[in-house]
């Protein structure tokens, strides 16, 4: 391990509309959910923080924010992510159809450093509802052709797995984190905006 | 996945220029329904970004007009993209060639109107007091460079700058010091020199010639006609913005310039507008003097008020055609032009000289998320006189070839300026047409041009007040089928 320092994991969650990323993050986070259908409103991200393997991590969830809908999200949203969330409704079978193309989307969009190896977790969400479309066999055989993509089927509305899910996604995201040492660092000394005057090391905050 | 738009809106919003992308994300935030929608598959207009694959891509479709929507007085003119590589090099070999750099083409982010940030400017402050600054990373410039006396010298901008200028003696240290120091006490007594220009004063105050070369190109960003008033708020402009963030007073935005619209566009998305790119506008739904809404494919859509950049507009809407235009060229290189041991990222500030224009120089390297390790993206933005290649030939060839920096790719182009223009529409009124890039080294106009709009389409309504954070959104109920969402981020939005 490279170092002890405080981790941040940006994850995204991407998946077709309606499909519960928004109640997913909700249920994980704050233990909500909401049953009246609303497209995204307010939801941004939201963090939690997590013990992975004794390790304490922050992890940073965004959401779409709605910009999926008419597939307008943009490629500022992809910077940085250490894990994709992709995400079905077992209900909807044209949510599972999609799924390839928030892969490549996510690919070409993200341009990871190494494609083949970006932690990807599927989640085959509502399966509190009934008649299901998506059997689970289906989409572990999907798993399987992406490189083995860890599946969990989960309830946001009923809480059921989504614990387990957003663990093996901050322990996925952070394995990805400590083999590629080099990426967690390729954009050192970034500058985040914040409402201080921080004086500057050299002394230089008086210009006179 | 859906298809087709909602069709009631408060306001829709054509284009995602920043101008228009302030708008939509002040209107969203105190709860206006909004519609924003693009014919392009890209956010940001004529203020995006690029990868390099995509930005030759551009070069071919610029002189074709969006059906339906749009006019071609502010497009993109003389386009002109070489390559100074060969197509291919042998395996083994270490040279790039036009193949391994388009390989890297996703990791090339290269802006049509590339911007710095004061760090104390009107744009920083309003990302910080709206919580957008929360959507974007920046870096500081960590050098200011000027050409004088046929080389590239560092302008001292800091005290501790001054001190360890080995160009510059210690009776200049002096002078210098004791001129900000005038300046930043405001003491200073400018009533002589209100009709004179910012060169005599710096004269008057027996400055070495180097020293009014510093002050007046670099500082201030001057020329030589430049009024001595206008001189001096420049110089505290600077001088103000240093010492926050960096060395320099300037940000830049990591992964180019068109990061921006995407942030204001995603805190409009959070508040609940809608988006839509890539759209097949057909035209405007007018009634009289009435603006009713837009038909977008087959469907129509209503809205109260129209905003959209000037682009976009109608011919018949555009009073005055630009008069002016930005010169740009965007250089791949394989070096900096100052060599040095840490990558530096470089405001280099070109004076006026044998007929054009002073020239604004950036060069980014590989940790501003802009282009591969090893390379430098070069950006040249200047007010045009003869055309981008003529324009900047003085300033290419002292800085690049043999010995130097090597071109690898180049590519010119001119945008035409529409900030000088009269952009009111005399009918329809409530339409209101947005302004493309400007001249300015920083978003600061950008953001009073879109608060004025604002202001002027929502009289008395707050412009961007701080976003919650996402810890502050509270959701209330529990678990039950009639539970209601009920986030503090909208009620705050609905008070207006």
């Amino acid at each position: 391990m490279a170092s002890r320092k405080k981790v941040l994991l940006k994850v995204i969650i991407l998946g077709d509309s309606s499909v519960g990323k928004t109640s997913l993050m909700n249920q994980y986070v704050n233990r909500k959910f909401s049953n009246q259908y609303k497209a995204t409103i307010g939801a941004d991200f939201l963090t939690k923080e997590v013990t992975v393997d004794d390790r304490s991590v922050t992890m940073q969830i965004w959401d779409t924010a709605g910009q999926e809908r008419f597939q307008s999200l943009g490629v500022a949203f992809y910077r940085g992510a250490d894990c994709c969330v992709l995400v079905f409704d077992v209900t909807a079978p044209n949510t599972f159809k999609s799924l390839d193309s928030w892969r490549d989307e996510f690919l070409i969009q993200a341009s990871p450093r190494e494609p083949e190896n970006f932690p990807f977790v599927l989640l085959g969400n509502k399966v509190d509802l009934e008649p299901r479309a998506i059997s689970s066999k289906r989409a572990q055989q999907w798993c399987q052709m992406k490189n083995n993509i860890p599946y969990f089927e989960t309830s946001a509305k009923e809480g059921l797995n989504v614990e387990q899910a957003f663990l093996a996604i901050a322990k996925n995201a952070l394995a990805q984190q400590n083999s590629t040492v080099d990426l967690y660092n390729e954009f050192p000394d970034q500058i985040k905006l914040t409402n201080t005057n921080k004086p500057n090391s050299n002394g230089d905050s008086c210009a006179c | 996945m859906d298809y087709e738009l909602p069709t009631e809106f408060d306001i829709i919003i054509i284009g995602t220029g920043v101008i228009e992308s302030i708008i939509s994300a002040a209107a969203s935030r105190i709860g206006k329904r909004v519609l924003h929608i693009d014919s392009n598959n890209y956010y940001g207009g004529l203020w995006a970004s690029f990868n390099l694959d995509a930005i030759q891509k551009l070069a071919t479709v610029e002189e074709t007009l969006n059906e339906g929507l749009g006019n071609t007085f502010f497009n993109v003119k003389n386009f002109e993209i070489e390559w100074h590589i060969p197509s291919e090099t042998p395996p083994e070999s270490t040279e790039w060639s036009r193949q391994s750099l388009l390989k890297e083409s996703r990791r090339f982010n290269l802006d049509l109107a590339p911007k710095l940030q004061f760090a104390r400017g009107d744009f920083v402050e309003l990302l910080i007091s709206s919580n957008i600054a929360r959507y974007s990373e920046y870096r500081s410039v960590s050098r200011v460079l000027t050409w004088l006396n046929g080389q590239l010298e560092t302008v001292p901008c800091s005290r501790s700058d001054v001190f360890a200028n080995n160009k510059v003696t210690v009776i200049e240290k002096r002078m210098l010091m004791k001129l900000f120091l005038a300046l930043d006490s405001g003491e200073e007594d400018y009533h002589n020199y209100e009709n004179k220009t910012f060169r005599a004063f710096l004269t008057d105050k027996k400055l070495t010639p180097n020293l009014i070369h510093y002050v007046l190109y670099a500082i201030a960003m001057c020329t030589d006609d430049t009024p001595c008033l206008q001189g001096i708020k420049n110089t505290k402009r600077f001088l103000d913005s240093l010492g926050r963030f960096g060395k320099t007073p300037f940000l830049f935005s990591m992964y180019g310039s068109g990061e921006i619209t995407q942030a204001f566009c995603r805190l409009s998305a959070v508040f609940g507008g809608i988006y839509a790119l890539n759209q097949p506008l057909k035209g405007l739904i007018l009634n009289g003097d009435n603006f009713e809404g837009i038909t977008c494919g087959t469907q129509e859509i209503k809205a109260g008020v129209l905003v959209m950049g000037a682009e976009k507009a109608p011919p018949h809407f555009i009073k005055q055609h630009p008069k002016s235009s930005i010169a740009r060229a965007i250089l791949i290189t394989d070096k900096s032009i100052m060599e040095s041991e840490k990558e530096h990222l470089t405001l280099l500030l070109y004076p006026p000289e044998g007929g054009k224009n002073s020239c604004v120089v950036l060069e980014l390297g590989c940790l501003t998320g802009t282009c591969p390790k090893d390379l430098f993206v070069v950006h040249l933005i200047s007010r045009q006189v003869e055309g981008p290649q003529n324009d900047f030939k003085h300033i290419i060839g002292n800085l690049f070839g043999p010995e130097k920096a090597n071109i690898l790719w180049s590519c010119y182009f001119s945008i035409p300026d529409s900030n000088d223009l009269d952009l009111t529409v005399e009918t329809p009124k409530n339409v209101t047409l947005c302004p493309g890039p400007d001249l300015d080294l920083d978003y600061d106009d950008a953001v009073r041009k879109a608060k004025a709009m604002f202001t002027d389409i929502f009289p008395d309504c707050e412009f961007l007040p701080r976003a919650p954070d996402p810890e502050e959104i509270i959701i209330e109920g529990e678990t039950s089928d009639q539970d209601n969402v009920e986030l503090k981020a909208e009620s705050a939005k609905t008070e207006e």
